[in-house]
C-alpha cells in the first residue's frame, strides 16, 4: 500500500509496459523498474533473483543494545577479573561514554547449556532457551556505529551516516510484496510514543522514492495513520464523494491517457478503501484463541506490549507482508550504563516470552520454514563497567540470532575473544548479516541495485558476503 | 595556470566575461599543455580521426583514442616525434604533405595549427603524472563530455522549414533547437496552450502558487501583442518567485535546520540562509556571486552579513552531537561537503571516488580529496556577526553596563554552581579518548590547525554538557533556596539585558595555514594532498591566496568555478533551471553529468543556454524569461490520440518534447495551493520557521526538521535533506492518498474552502460551482459539471455537502497536476 501505485498496474505486454513507463514522469528509476516490472508481468526473475528459501522478513530489533556478555555469551574471564582494568593486551575501542579503562564488571548471570545444540543462554532468557535448537546464534558480530544513532542507523541502512535506504526498504524494492492490500514493510514498537534511535529515517527510503518506506502499524483500531475517515464523514457521506472523485478524476484522466500515473491515482483511491476493510482485520488480535494469546504473554501486563508485536507480525506474514521490523525497548530501553541488573531484567521480562512464542507459533502453523526471524540490536556492551553497575556500547563484538527459513538449526557461528570485547572468529560486520538475510529472501545483495542519480547503489554498500555457516 | 584561474575575486571573472574567453592565455608548462590537449586536441581528434582511428576501425594498425595506442603509433611505427614537426608523419598527413588525412575531409588550417602547436610543445597527453593514466590506458579514454568547454554553437537555421507549417514556430533560439531536433526525427510541436492553461502553468512555474481568478480574468481580457510577455515580467517581479525558486535550490543543498541525529537538535538560526537563498532569487542575483558567496563569503566578502550567511551552506550537513570519534566526525564532515559541491555546482557525483577511484568517470581517489583538501580549513562557528560595528559597540557597552548592575548576583550565583559545572565538564572530559583530551588540555596557540579543529568539534560536546541548565534538584539542600531566590531575581532582571545581537551559523577558516589532506582509509602510504580540480576539467593547480586570517582556499575553488568557460558550472545551472521548466532536464540526471548520469537531449542547446546564461551576466530571471516565453514551454499537453500513437513510438518518453508533459505539483505547491485556494494563506514571508500543520503560511517558510518532516509535505516527496536533490520523486503512494481523504490537514482546508464559497458566491449553488472551479483548476465549469455538482450540493445537509464537494476538488487531479 505504501507503494507506488504504477508499478501495479498489469501491462499486456513489455513493450506496453515500457511505454507507460516512459510516458512522462521520469522520476523514477525507469531501468531497475523496467526488471522488476517485466519480471513480475513475464514471469521473469529480476537479475538480482536467487532461489529464495524465506517469503518474509521478522527482525526483532532489542533497541538500546542487549548485553551479549549476559545473555549468550559467557566469559569466565570477567568474573575472574572482576573490579580490575582490562589487561593491555586487549586494544582500545572508542566508547561511547569513554569506559575503556573502567574496571571489569562481572555478569552474573547463571550460565546453561541447551538443546541438542548445547548453545549457552542465561538464566534471563528460559523461554528462548526451550528454542534453542531452532536458532542459529552468530556470537561474532560487528559493526561501525559507536552511540545508538550510528548503531540503530547502520543496522538497518547499512550505513552509520544518514540518507540510505533501510533494508526493509530494499526488500520491497526487490522483491515486492505478496499482498497489495497492505504494505510490504511494517514497523512495530512495543512503547509506540518512544522515539527509536534516529527516528523514521530507520524505516525510511533515503534516495528511494518514499513509496517503499515502512509503515508504522500504532493503534489497535487504526494501525495506519488516516486509514479511516473521521466518524463524522465515513460511511454514505464518503462513498458519495469517492464516487463523485472517481468520475471528475476519469473525466480528467481521458485525454491524457498516456500519463500513466494519473490511471494510478485513480486506483490509490480504490486501494485505499480496500485497505480500510483489510487492514483493521488483520491487526485484530482478538480472532486469535485464548492458547495462543496465552502463549505469547498477552494476559501479563509485563509481556503484552511485546506478546501483541509478536502476535501481529505473525498475522502478517501469514498475509504476504514481507518485512515486519518489531522495536523492542523502543526509545533505546535496552541501554543499560548503570543499572544493568533492573534494566537489562526488566527487558529479558518483557520480550523472552513473546519471542520464543513467535518461534513456536510460526512453527506449529508450518511458517517458520518460510519466515526468516532476525533477533539482536544495534550493538553489544563493554566487559567493562560504568557507573559501577552499567556497561558502556560496545560495537566490536556482540551476539544475534536468526531462525527459520533457510537458516541452520542450531548452528553456532564465531566467537568473541576472552572479554567478549572484539569479534575474532567467523566474524560476520553488519553488511554480512545484511547480505545474510537478502540471501534468504531471494535476492543476490551484490546484484541488487538501485540507480541513485546515476550511480548505481547496493544494499551493502558494495561490501557484505554472506555468511555460509548459517544457511541451511 | 590560464590568466583566469590565478584571479581571486569574482569580479574579475565577470569582468572576464566582456573581453571573451579567447583572452585566455594557456599558460606554460604541463598544466598549460594538458589544458591545451583536453580543450583543442582532444576534440579534434575525435571529431576528425576517430572515425578510422579509434575503437570501431584501426586503419593502419593506428588508434588516436588513448594515450597507449597512440604512443604505440601504427603499422610504421610513431606517428609523431614530439617536439619536431618535421619528423611527425601525423602532421605531414594533416598538411596533405604525404599521406591526406582525413581523406575526405582536410582540417582547416587553424585546425591544422592546432596540431602543429601541441607537437611543438611536445605532443603532452596528460596523465602521465597521475592515476588517470592508469585508468586510461585500461579503457578508450574518450573524455566525458561534460569535461569539455561548452561548444560556441549556433542556432540551427530553419530555412529548410520555409512554406512548412512550422515556418515562424520558433519565438526564440530555444525554439531553434527543439523544432530543428523534433523535425529531424520526423515529429512535430504541438499546438500552443490555451491562455488559461498558460497563465495556471506559469503562475505555479514562476511562484508556486494558482493563479487568482482576477489575475486569470485580467489576462484573458488583455487583447495586447506581449501580455503574456508581460505576465511573465509581473510573476518574475513577485516576491513569491522567490520562496518558489528559492526553495528549487534549498533541494540541491539538502538544506534542514535540525541537526538529524538522535537529538536532532533545533538550530534556531539557519532560517537566515533559507531568507539569503529567497532574497537572493528576488534580487537577481547573478549566479557567480551565488555561489563565491556560498563557498567562500567569508574569503570573499569579510564582514558582509550577506556573505557571511551565504557560508551557512557549509554548514547545513548533520551534526551528531556526542560523537566521541570526534577525528571521524570530522572527516565524515569534510566528504559530507565534498559530495554535496561536488553534486551541486559540478553535477559530478564525486562520492564514488571516496574509497576508490572512480568505475566509470574519470575522478580517480586523489581527486576526491583534492576537492576536499578546499574545505580541509573549515572552522565550523555558530556565532558570527551580523551587525555593523557601531551596533556591535553600542550592543557592548549596553551590556556591559548591565553586566555591571547584576555583577555580585551572578558572581553569587556562579560560586554555587561552580562546584557542578566543574563536574559536568570533567565528566565530558573523559569520555574522550586520551589523544583527544590532550588536545583539550592544550592550549590552540600551541597546537597546528587539524588539532585545533578537532579540539573545537570535541569543545562543542564540553560546552553542551558544561553549560546545560542546572535544576534546582541538582543543588545541594544546604544552597538550594538560596540558589532559587538567586535566579529567580536574575530572571527578573534578564528583562533588562540588552537583546542578543543576531549571529549567524558559516564558517572561517581555522588560520592562514591549512591542516594536511592525505587519502583516508588508503591502504597505500600518501602524501599530503594539495588542493585541486578534478583533473579531467582542469590539471592545472589553483593558485590560492592566503589572507593574515585565511587560508584562500575556497576562494580559489569559487573563482575556478565561475571561470567563464569551466565546462560543467553553467551546464549544470541551466540544465536545472531547464528540468524545473520542462519536467526534466536537457541531461535528466540533474546531479551527474558523468557516464553513468543520463546525455543530454539536446546538447547542443545545453551548450548554447550554457554560453548565454554567462553572457546574459549569469541572471535566472533573463533565463526564465527566455525558456518560459519560448514556443516549446507554451506547447499543449494535448495531442490528438492519432499523432500522439505516432510520436510515442519514436519518442517515448517525450525527451524530444512533442507536446507538454502533464505534472503532478511538488509537496510545497500542493500545500500551499490549498491554503490559498481555501483563501487562508498569509502574506508574511520570510524569518524564523514556522509550524506547517498549524500556521497557513508559504511551505517555504516552514520548519524543516530532519527526523520530524512535516507529514502533509512528507506524503508528497519532500526531500530527506540528508542528501542533494537534483530531481524530486513522483510517488503515487497510498500514504498520500489517506492522507488526502481521511487526514485531518485537508478536511481543515475543504471547511475553509466551502465558508469562503459561502461568503463570496453568495446563496447560489450555481455561483458556488462557478467560483470553485476558477479558484481551484482556474477555469469555468462545463455545463454538466455544473448540473453534477448541484445535484451532489443538494444531497442531506447544504453546508456538509458543501464542504464535501470542496474536499473532493482538492482531492482531485485536476488540482494536482499541472498541463
Amino acid at each position: 500500500m505504501t507503494r507506488a501505485v504504477p508499478h501495479f498496474t498489469t501491462p499486456t505486454s513489455r513493450r506496453e509496459w515500457l511505454l507507460k513507463a516512459a510516458a512522462g514522469f521520469g522520476a523514477l528509476p525507469l531501468f531497475d523498474l523496467m526488471a522488476r516490472e517485466s519480471a513480475a508481468a513475464s514471469g521473469e526473475a529480476p537479475p538480482w533473483a536467487i532461489p529464495a528459501r524465506a517469503d518474509s522478513c521478522i527482525f526483532l530489533f532489542m533497541e538500546g543494545g542487549p548485553s551479549h556478555l549476559d545473555l549468550f555469551d559467557p566469559k569466565p574471564l570477567l568474573n575472574r577479573l572482576a573490579g580490575k582494568p582490562i589487561p593491555p593486551s586487549f586494544k582500545p575501542v572508542i566508547t561511547s561514554m569513554g569506559e575503556f579503562h573502567s574496571p571489569i564488571l562481572p555478569s552474573r548471570r547463571k550460565w546453561k547449556r541447551h538443546g541438542d545444540s548445547g548453545a549457552w543462554i542465561s538464566d534471563w532468557l528460559p523461554n528462548t532457551a526451550e528454542i534453542a535448537d531452532d536458532l542459529a546464534i552468530i556470537r561474532s558480530c560487528w559493526a561501525d556505529g559507536v552511540n545508538h544513532v550510528n548503531g540503530v542507523g547502520q543496522m538497518n541502512t547499512g550505513s552509520t551516516l544518514i540518507g540510505r535506504p533501510s533494508l526493509g526498504s530494499w526488500v520491497d524494492y526487490g522483491l515486492g510484496t505478496a499482498n497489495q492490500n497492505l504494505p510490504a514493510f511494517v514497523v512495530l514498537q512495543d512503547y509506540p510514543q518512544s522515539r527509536v534511535a534516529g527516528g523514521p529515517r530507520n524505516w525510511g527510503t533515503g534516495f528511494m522514492p518514499a513509496s517503499y518506506q515502512g509503515t508504522r502499524f500504532d493503534g489497535v483500531d487504526v494501525p495506519v495513520a488516516d486509514l479511516r475517515p473521521p466518524a463524522a464523514i465515513a460511511g454514505t457521506r464518503q462513498k458519495a464523494k469517492l464516487a463523485l472523485l472517481d468520475r471528475m478524476n476519469r473525466r480528467h484522466m481521458a485525454p491524457r491517457e498516456d500519463q500513466t500515473e494519473l490511471d494510478a491515482r485513480i486506483k490509490s483511491y480504490e486501494l485505499a478503501f480496500r485497505m480500510q476493510a483489510e487492514a483493521p482485520e488483520a491487526v485484530d488480535l482478538s480472532l486469535e484463541s485464548a492458547e495462543t494469546r496465552a502463549l505469547y504473554g498477552m494476559d501479563d501486563p509485563v509481556t503484552e506490549p511485546m506478546a501483541r508485536n509478536c502476535l501481529l507480525a505473525r498475522r502478517l506474514v501469514e498475509r504476504g507482508v514481507r518485512f515486519v521490523q518489531i522495536y523492542c525497548g523502543a526509545g533505546s530501553r535496552w541501554d543499560s550504563h548503570q543499572d544493568l541488573e533492573g534494566k537489562h531484567g526488566l527487558r529479558c521480562q518483557a520480550s523472552d516470552r513473546p519471542v520464543a512464542a513467535l518461534v513456536k507459533d510460526l512453527k506449529r502453523r508450518g511458517l517458520l520454514e518460510r519466515t526468516l526471524v532476525v533477533w539482536g540490536g544495534e550493538f553489544g556492551r563493554t566487559p567493562m563497567s560504568e557507573k559501577g553497575d552499567g556497561r558502556d556500547h560496545n560495537a566490536s563484538g556482540f551476539t544475534m540470532w536468526m531462525a527459520g527459513g533457510g537458516i541452520k538449526p542450531g548452528a553456532a557461528v564465531g566467537a568473541t575473544d576472552e572479554a567478549g570485547l572484539y569479534a575474532v572468529e567467523d566474524r560476520l560486520h553488519v553488511h554480512d548479516i545484511h547480505a545474510t538475510i537478502l540471501n534468504r529472501l531471494g535476492a543476490d545483495h551484490a546484484r541488487l541495485i538501485y540507480r541513485n542519480q546515476g550511480r548505481p547503489e547496493r544494499p551493502t554498500v558494495n561490501e557484505g558476503r554472506v555468511c555460509e555457516k548459517l544457511l541451511a | 595556470m590560464g590568466a583566469f584561474g590565478t584571479r581571486g575575486a569574482w569580479a574579475v571573472a565577470i569582468l572576464a566575461i566582456a573581453i571573451g574567453s579567447q583572452a585566455r592565455a594557456e599558460g606554460d608548462g604541463d598544466d598549460g599543455r594538458a589544458r591545451f590537449f583536453e580543450r583543442e586536441v582532444r576534440p579534434l581528434l575525435i571529431a576528425k580521426c576517430q572515425q578510422c582511428h579509434g575503437p570501431k576501425k584501426h586503419k593502419g594498425g593506428l588508434r588516436l583514442d588513448s594515450r597507449a595506442a597512440f604512443e604505440a603509433g601504427g603499422e610504421s611505427g610513431p606517428v609523431v616525434e614530439p617536439g619536431k614537426l618535421d619528423e611527425s608523419p601525423l602532421i605531414e598527413a594533416v598538411r596533405y604533405e604525404g599521406l591526406e588525412m582525413p581523406p575526405d575531409d582536410r582540417l582547416a588550417d587553424d585546425q591544422v595549427a592546432i596540431l602543429e602547436r601541441w607537437v611543438v610543445e611536445g605532443a603532452v597527453w596528460p596523465g602521465a603524472a597521475g592515476p588517470v593514466v592508469a585508468k586510461a590506458e585500461e579503457a578508450v579514454d574518450e573524455p566525458l563530455w561534460s569535461t569539455i568547454p561548452p561548444a560556441d554553437v549556433r542556432p540551427p537555421s530553419l530555412e529548410g522549414l520555409a512554406g512548412t507549417a512550422w515556418e515562424g514556430w520558433a519565438r526564440n533560439p530555444v525554439d531553434a533547437f527543439v523544432l530543428a531536433e523534433l523535425v529531424r526525427n520526423k515529429l512535430a510541436p504541438a499546438p500552443e496552450a490555451s491562455r488559461r492553461e498558460l497563465i495556471r502553468r506559469a503562475t505555479f512555474d514562476l511562484t508556486g502558487l494558482p493563479p487568482t481568478p482576477a489575475e486569470v480574468a485580467a489576462f484573458l481580457a488583455d487583447e495586447s501583442i506581449d501580455a503574456y510577455e508581460r505576465l511573465i515580467d509581473r510573476l518574475l517581479a513577485s516576491p513569491a518567485y522567490g520562496d518558489r525558486w528559492g526553495r528549487h535550490w534549498l533541494d540541491v543543498v539538502r538544506y534542514a535546520e535540525s541537526d538529524g541525529h538522535n537529538a536532532d537538535a533545533y538550530r534556531p538560526q539557519a532560517w537566515r540562509y533559507r531568507d539569503y537563498v529567497v532574497a537572493s532569487f528576488n534580487a537577481d542575483k547573478p549566479y557567480d556571486r551565488f555561489t563565491a558567496e556560498q563557498i567562500a563569503g567569508d574569503e570573499l566578502a569579510p564582514g558582509d552579513p550577506d556573505a557571511t550567511v551565504a557560508t551557512g551552506f557549509l554548514r547545513l550537513g548533520p551534526y551528531e552531537y556526542n560523537q566521541r570519534d570526534v577525528r571521524g566526525q570530522w572527516s565524515n564532515i569534510l566528504d559530507e561537503t565534498t559530495d554535496v559541491v561536488g553534486e551541486a555546482f559540478l553535477g559530478l557525483s564525486v562520492a564514488c571516488a571516496r574509497c576508490h577511484d572512480h568505475k566509470f568517470d574519470p575522478i580517480p581517489q586523489t581527486d576526491y580529496f583534492r576537492l576536499r583538501a578546499f574545505f580541509a580549513p573549515v572552522l565550523p562557528r555558530d556565532d558570527l556577526p551580523l551587525c555593523t560595528v557601531a551596533e556591535q559597540n553600542d550592543h557592548d557597552a549596553r551590556l556591559a553596563a548591565w553586566n555591571d548592575a547584576t555583577k555580585d548576583l551572578r558572581a553569587e550565583i556562579d560560586a554555587i554552581e561552580k562546584p557542578y559545572r566543574e563536574y559536568r565538564e570533567h565528566d565530558a572530559v573523559i569520555k574522550f579518548t586520551a589523544d583527544v583530551q590532550e588536545l583539550l588540555a592544550t592550549p590552540d596557540a600551541d597546537l597546528p590547525p587539524y588539532d585545533r579543529q578537532i579540539k573545537a568539534l570535541a569543545y562543542r560536546q564540553i560546552v553542551f554538557s558544561r553549560d546545560a541548565v542546572l535544576t534546582a534538584g541538582a543543588i545541594k539542600k544546604a544552597d538550594r533556596d538560596r540558589w532559587q531566590a538567586l535566579t529567580d531575581e536574575l530572571k527578573k532582571r534578564a528583562a533588562t539585558r540588552p537583546a542578543a545581537l543576531p549571529e549567524a551559523l558559516g564558517v572561517r577558516d581555522v588560520g592562514p595555514e591549512a591542516p594536511p589532506t592525505i587519502i583516508e582509509r588508503s591502504r597505500k602510504a600518501n602524501g599530503p594532498i594539495e588542493p585541486g580540480f578534478p583533473t579531467a576539467v582542469e590539471p592545472s593547480p589553483p593558485e590560492i591566496r592566503p589572507t593574515a586570517t585565511s587560508t584562500g582556499r575556497r576562494l580559489a575553488l569559487a573563482s575556478w568555478l565561475n571561470e567563464p568557460d569551466n565546462p560543467l558550472t553553467s551546464r549544470v545551472i541551466v540544465n536545472r533551471v531547464w528540468q524545473y521548466h520542462f519536467g526534466r532536464g536537457i541531461v535528466a540526471t540533474a546531479n551527474d553529468f558523468g557516464r553513468m548520469g543520463d546525455p543530454p537531449s539536446h546538447p547542443e542547446l545545453l551548450d548554447w543556454l550554457a554560453r548565454r546564461f554567462v553572457a546574459d551576466g549569469r541572471r535566472f530571471k533573463a533565463l526564465h524569461r527566455l525558456l518560459v516565453t519560448s514556443s516549446a514551454y507554451r506547447q499543449s499537453a494535448f495531442r490528438p490520440e492519432s499523432e500522439a500513437e505516432e510520436a510515442r513510438s519514436i519518442d517515448p518518453d517525450d525527451r524530444l518534447l512533442w507536446k507538454r508533459p502533464v505534472r503532478r505539483l511538488e509537496a510545497e505547491a500542493i500545500r500551499d495551493a490549498m491554503l490559498a485556494v481555501s483563501g487562508e494563506l498569509l502574506p508574511a514571508r520570510g524569518g524564523p520557521a514556522v509550524d506547517a500543520a498549524t500556521t497557513p503560511r508559504r511551505s517555504v517558510d516552514c520548519k524543516v526538521v530532519r527526523n520530524f518532516r512535516a507529514p502533509v509535505l512528507d506524503a508528497f516527496d519532500f526531500p530527506d535533506g540528508f542528501n542533494s536533490t537534483g530531481a524530486r520523486n513522483t510517488t503515487t503512494a497510498v500514504t498520500q492518498t489517506l492522507l488526502l481523504i481521511n487526514g485531518p490537514w485537508t478536511l481543515k482546508r475543504a471547511g475553509a474552502l466551502a465558508a469562503r464559497l459561502e461568503r463570496e458566491a453568495g446563496d447560489d449553488d450555481r455561483a458556488r460551482v462557478a467560483l470553485a472551479f476558477r479558484l481551484a483548476f482556474a477555469r469555468e465549469p462545463e455545463n454538466d459539471e455544473i448540473d453534477e455538482a448541484v445535484a451532489f450540493l443538494r444531497r442531506g445537509d447544504r453546508r456538509e455537502a458543501l464542504v464535501d464537494y470542496c474536499h473532493v476538488l482538492l482531492n482531485s487531479s485536476e488540482f494536482l497536476y499541472l498541463d
